[in-house]
């Protein structure tokens, strides 16, 4: 654990245990990487090790229609509630964080529960409620509930964006004569934008991952990727769904180091402008 | 008001459905409680919630074994290991569980992916039954929920200081020493906020045990059967309600340890 402890002993001991973590390391990521090889089979059933490699699976997803309709859906859901998410959840941060108001934690604890409590529980309530106005099926009942349930990532990358730095400079804009507007425009909005667009594009990952609310909300015409999937592995098990999965991860990563690349950049500026600052 | 807008989504959206789960679960002619008594009377759904229980507290306790000694590297780890460490835990967080679940199944199918490695290796004749067991299904649910362990180990980890361990050290404390009785105790919050999220994930883990199956349904498993297969509304309504009731108390728990965690990260 540090110096004082080179001994032989405790050096096999830590030896051990970077074995050990490097090993659930493996586990980790192992088991999802397994399906890439697979997906560029040529054999009609999932077998291993693949007997030939090949891209058919990859044309007939491409080749299908069902995909092509899932795929749309899913961007005329995501975008839409991750979109609602993000203004309300820079709200209800701005709010929270900002507001000198009662019961902040009670309030906060609040907005993020619809991340905790199991979504086959929500699922249950909403159905029936989007039942009588006539809401399941349609693209704003499945929209509204995603937006629900990824407003409080953008809450939560919000909040920490706002507590970075000091209300001074809000406090500053203010005794300037800007109203609140124009300050959040012009000063709040340009601090926590990075905050902001990880928000969005967490939020947009959850909605395209989501398959509880899309199972009991969405109709075989507004159903999106995950609930087709879903339905395939009930009855099928030819590499099309490894494709699918492989194309679908293949999004995910993208859309992750684009989050990554913008938390990168936030950092690297924050660190420049203190430099510039202290200079 | 900035706050009117969010909560009137979450009001109508989240309170209004929940409170309906609730209502629907008394709201039946035969009495209010009726529902509950015939969960309490029906053997299968009885070993349902007990199985649930059962493959959470297992769950949670193989999550925290295997991720304590990883977030403890990661949070020691830096630049380029520290990178590659996150990389490796923020990946699968990312990853749909519909995707990971079905990865599972790839590998532990009769024919799957295991057995044949198993297979040619000539450790067995014939291919195990690893998919609709607990095992696998255990095997399975841990590694999903594995990040949501280490990233509140790891915030706790990150809060610590290290040199109380080398005070601990010049006072004569071997490794050992040092972590149980200096380590350990300060990375606590890290640990209860990990175990309750997992816990209460795993209380309400719908896909994974949907998928592969195992000894009993899981609660969520059981709810949606009661929906789709069943048309038992109110049956339903009444097990969401006591997932409900299980999880609000657990995620209590939570915010009560998170504030901990945050009230020591601002007091050093």
């Amino acid at each position: 654990m540090n110096r004082t402890a080179a001994t032989p002993f405790w050096r096999i001991a830590s030896a051990g245990l970077v074995l050990f973590a490097v090993l659930v390391l493996v586990y980790l990521v192992l088991p999802t990487l397994v399906i890439v090889p697979l997906s560029f089979s040529s054999d009609t059933f999932l077998k291993f090790p693949p007997s030939g490699f090949s891209t058919r699976w990859y044309e007939s997803f491409a080749a299908s229609a069902d995909y092509h309709f899932a795929i749309l859906n899913s961007l005329k859901i995501g975008v839409p509630a991750a979109l609602v998410a993000t203004v309300f959840g820079v709200m209800a941060a701005l709010a929270v964080v900002r507001g000198a108001m009662p019961f902040r934690r009670t309030l906060a604890a609040l907005v993020i529960a619809p991340l905790i409590l199991p979504q086959i529980v929500l699922a249950i309530g909403l159905f029936p409620l989007m039942a009588k106005v006539g809401l399941v099926g349609t693209y704003p009942g499945i929209v509204l509930a995603h937006a629900v349930v990824t407003m409080p990532l953008v809450f939560i990358t919000v909040s920490a964006a706002l507590r970075n730095y000091a209300p001074t400079f809000e406090l500053a804009a203010m005794t300037l004569g800007a109203g609140p507007w124009r300050t959040f425009l012009y000063v709040t909005f340009p601090m926590i934008r990075p905050g902001v667009i990880v928000g969005f594009i967490f939020a947009l990952t959850f909605s395209f991952d989501e398959l509880i609310l899309a199972m009991f909300l969405t109709s075989p015409t507004t159903r999106t990727v995950p609930r087709l999937l879903w339905e395939q592995l009930n009855f099928q098990m030819t590499p099309v769904i490894a494709a699918a999965t492989v194309v679908m991860l293949g999004a995910t990563i993208a859309l992750l180091c684009l989050a990554a690349l913008t938390g990168a950049r936030a950092r690297r500026r924050l660190a420049g402008e203190t430099k510039g600052a202290g200079a | 008001m900035l706050l009117a807008a969010p909560l009137a989504l979450l009001a109508l959206f989240f309170v209004a459905p929940l409170l309906w789960v609730l209502g629907q679960s008394f709201a039946v002619p035969a009495g209010p409680l009726d529902t509950y008594m015939r969960i309490a009377g029906d053997g299968a759904l009885r070993y349902s919630l007990i199985y649930t229980f059962q493959t959470a507290a297992i769950v949670t306790v193989a999550a925290l074994v295997l991720s304590y000694p990883v977030a403890f590297l990661i949070s020691r780890a830096q630049g380029r290991w520290l990178m590659i460490g996150m990389v490796f835990v923020l990946v699968p967080f990312w990853t749909s569980a519909v995707i990971r679940s079905y990865a599972w199944l790839v590998l532990l199918q009769r024919r799957g992916v295991v057995n044949e490695m198993l297979l040619a290796l000539g450790l067995i004749d014939r291919p195990l039954r690893l998919a609709n067991t607990d095992v696998g299904t255990h095997v399975a649910m841990v590694q999903i929920m594995l990040p949501f362990m280490i990233l509140p180990l790891l915030s706790a980890m990150r809060g610590i200081d290290l040199s109380v361990l080398r005070a601990a050290a010049i006072l004569g404390a071997n490794p050992w020493r040092q972590f149980v009785n200096v380590y350990l105790p300060l990375s606590m919050p890290g640990v209860g906020a990990g175990c309750v999220l997992v816990f209460i994930s795993t209380l309400g883990f719908y896909i994974t045990p949907a998928l592969l199956g195992g000894s009993s349904p899981m609660i969520a498993v059981a709810i949606e059967q009661q929906v789709s297969r069943l048309l038992d509304w109110p049956l339903a309504s009444a097990l969401a309600a006591v997932l409900l009731v299980l999880t609000c108390a657990l995620f209590m728990l939570y915010e009560r340890l998170n504030r901990r965690l945050a009230g020591a990260g601002e007091a050093r």
